[in-house]
């Protein structure tokens, strides 16, 4: 009889747990091909870029898993993104999925509780395993949270990308420290050759040569500390910083008038030999791989990172790295149908983005592009040998200060300004702000 | 008639609704800006009250005085510049060319058909100085004047008479042909008593044509005015404010703040400094009339 009624509590034990998995549902088993349709508002069109990508897994999770799922592909500027993004969070209206950008921006959305904690998805989906351990820690970093609320969208590593066949004109080589980069953009000069370009125009290309000499001068975290307020925007450090850029501009190491170029210009100057060196990110590779545009081809073009100052404040396997423009998700819209759909994005981004592609996006990947190019190579390997990461010159700023920070970079760059001044109008818009 | 119009019904019939209408389009939204102004963050993301803070804060922004001195530098020489200029064809039109005239109108009133984006990029083409010389540059490098080659929108100095050289040679095709058909207006036989009488074409201008055309450069004037006070579109296709914020207007300096700085409130107290000025030059051009 005891035996009777242990059975008995131990089937309704049984049961009943049993039950409370199906009711907290489980995302172990088969897509229940929930009817949903999904928005998804970014800044690539969708012949590009991550375009392709965002497009291809919705078309394959509608093929092979949920042909009750549809989507709704929308593009603004990078430029709009923000004021775009701002006005339909203002008015409740967020598209389900959608890019933006991470650190300070995303740092508002958090705080007014709107979009989705992706650390939190991930438990409950089980996708952790295929979130790339350093892209979540980078994005962590930016936001300043210990949850993710991004999903990466690229990993990138930055630094100076340069011609050749223009160094071995001038008898240079890829410079190690500091100090050896300036030579060679001496030695450039007197070659006759432009030594630098950047997209003045741009203006977000020109700051990050100032972060680049704040982090080796400084240490990696310098901005972090500048925008909590630890060290102010007028520290010396950083004022010589700023210096630095005004003074390769005074020297004419960016040719005339380097506010009226952009990014794209920038970059072709580079590649067809109008000017030696450009900071830019791994993402240039599509640039380089482009053999139209490149007409240094398909091996003229090399790569360096920041020049070290000093080993021990900033090392020369720290990169400033960052997961591109990222995406995130709208709580108020996000349910059972989205995460199912999340659920297959993870599980199938590295893999797609290897493989169309050929680069690393964030996620785990399992197979290999079947002919990478020299320069995605390049970059996989110089993401290999990073031991460290940090950001770039506005990723910690508020809007209103990463502005300035970069509408004044042109002033500086026309001597207009100096680098005291430059710093102190950073700082003026801090005080104003806190 | 005077049956129908004495009634206070039938007034209230015919004036409401176009009240009603006037104030949900302009009335309402004015107040809501008002409304606005007393709050920081933006609506739906850390909106609070704060008080008179946001317009204490006008006079201390750096940024808003310089967008206020940029705003009016342009309005001046733009306006005196589409004015005058359109004024000079018009009398050029009249008196001076007979055969090519209306060719030479049709290129002249050409640009106002153009879409701004294109005429910033078409502009900044001819400003161009890196990778290649544009247009201007490499007219003056051949000329041997190579010293004056610059980077005309790239820097503070020119950038701000670059975009108002722009702007006018867009609207000047529109006053001149406005002025013309005024010039036309005026009979042949008015500006020919006044040759006989010995007016050489300056006093003929000064004394007998300029009292003429005064309504229609007033006209011009709060045409062009209007059209000036908003500069957005032009200064974003050329030289998006910059450099630095050396074209950086009012209302591109409103948008900054209230969409990317998410300063709504604070945007809509620049929104009513902008309509203030609106106001205001209305009643400074309107002096110009009183004197008749």
């Amino acid at each position: 009889m005891k035996k009777r009624a242990l059975a008995v509590l131990m089937s309704a034990v049984m049961a009943a747990s049993m039950a409370s998995v199906v009711s907290a549902s489980d995302f172990s088993g088969e897509d229940p091909q929930l009817e949903k349709k999904i928005k998804i508002l970014t800044i690539w069109a969708e012949d590009n870029d991550n375009g392709i990508l965002l497009n291809k897994i919705c078309q394959d999770y509608k093929d092979n898993v949920n042909p009750n799922f549809d989507w709704e592909y929308e593009m603004v500027s990078a430029d709009d993104l923000r004021q775009k993004i701002a006005t339909l969070a203002a008015s409740n209206d967020l598209p389900d999925i959608f890019a933006y950008e991470s650190g300070a921006p995303l740092v508002d959305l958090i705080e007014a509780d709107k979009i989705v904690d992706i650390s939190e998805f991930m438990a409950e989906t089980g996708t952790e395993e295929f979130m790339n351990p350093g892209a979540a820690e980078l994005m962590k970093g930016l936001s300043g949270t210990d949850e993710l609320y991004d999903l990466p969208l690229g990993l990138n590593v930055e630094g100076f990308w340069y011609n050749k066949a223009l160094f071995e004109q001038a008898g240079v080589e890829a410079p190690k420290t500091w100090d050896e980069f300036e030579e060679v953009l001496a030695k450039l000069q007197e070659a006759g050759i432009q030594p630098l370009t950047t997209g003045g125009s741009d203006k977000w290309g020109a700051t990050r040569l100032i972060n680049a000499y704040a982090v080796r001068a400084n240490g990696n975290d310098i901005m972090t500390k500048a925008a909590n307020g630890e060290v102010a925007y007028t520290d010396p450090g950083l004022v010589a910083a700023a210096d630095k850029l005004a003074e390769w501009a005074e020297k004419g190491y960016f040719g005339e008038g380097i506010t009226t170029v952009d990014m794209n210009t920038a970059g072709s100057m580079l590649m067809s030999g109008k000017a030696a060196i450009f900071y830019n990110g791994s993402w240039f590779t599509q640039n380089l791989n482009d053999e139209s545009a490149n007409l240094a081809g398909p091996d003229g073009i090399g790569f360096f990172n920041i020049p070290v100052i000093d080993e021990s404040i900033s090392s020369s396997t720290s990169y400033s790295m960052n997961c591109g423009n990222i995406l995130a998700v709208d709580k108020s819209k996000y349910d059972e149908a989205t995460k199912w759909f999340l659920k297959y994005y993870m599980e199938n981004m590295g893999n797609l983005a290897m493989e169309t592609l050929g680069s690393v996006k964030g996620y785990t990947y399992t197979t290999a592009a079947e002919d990478m190019s020299g320069y995605t190579k390049l970059v996989l390997d110089e993401i290999d040998k990073a031991t460290e990461g940090f950001a770039w010159w506005e990723a910690k700023m508020i809007n209103e200060i990463s502005t300035t920070a970069q509408e004044n970079v042109q002033p500086l760059l026309n001597g207009e300004m100096t680098g005291e001044e430059y710093m102190q109008s950073i700082q003026d818009v801090y005080d104003m702000n806190f | 008639m005077k049956h129908v119009l004495g009634n206070r019904k039938a007034i209230a019939l015919f004036v409401v609704p176009a009240l009603i209408l006037y104030s949900i389009i302009v009335m309402l939204p004015v107040l809501w800006s008002l409304y606005y102004s007393f709050f920081s963050g933006s609506p739906g993301l850390k909106w609070e009250f704060c008080g008179l803070d946001n317009f204490a804060r006008l006079f201390k922004d750096k940024n808003f005085l310089n967008a206020l001195s940029v705003n009016g530098r342009y309005i001046l020489i733009t306006v005196i510049g589409q004015v005058g200029l359109g004024l000079l064809l018009s009398l050029m039109f009249r008196f001076w060319l007979r055969h090519a005239k209306t060719l030479v109108r049709t290129l002249v009133f050409f640009p106002v058909v153009l879409p701004t984006v294109a005429v910033g990029q078409l502009f900044a083409k001819i400003y161009e100085i890196q990778p290649n010389y544009g247009l201007l540059n490499s007219f003056l490098d051949s000329i041997g004047l190579s010293k004056f080659v610059q980077p005309w929108i790239g820097q503070a100095s020119t950038a701000l008479w670059c975009l108002c050289i722009m702007d006018i040679w867009v609207a000047m095709g529109f006053y001149s042909v406005i002025f013309y058909g005024a010039l036309l207006d005026i009979p042949e036989d008015i500006i020919e008593a006044a040759r006989i009488d010995g007016a050489g074409s300056l006093s003929l201008f000064r004394r007998i044509l300029l009292p003429l055309l005064r309504p229609m450069i007033i006209t011009s004037l709060v045409f062009s005015f209007s059209g000036t006070v908003k500069m957005f579109e032009s200064a974003r296709a050329l030289t998006n404010g910059g450099p630095g914020s050396a074209t950086k207007s009012l209302s591109m300096y409103m948008y900054d703040v209230s969409f990317t700085y998410g300063k709504v409130g604070y945007g809509s107290v620049i929104a009513l400094v902008i309509f203030l000025l609106c106001v205001l030059g209305s009643i400074v051009i309107n002096l110009f009339d009183v004197k008749d």
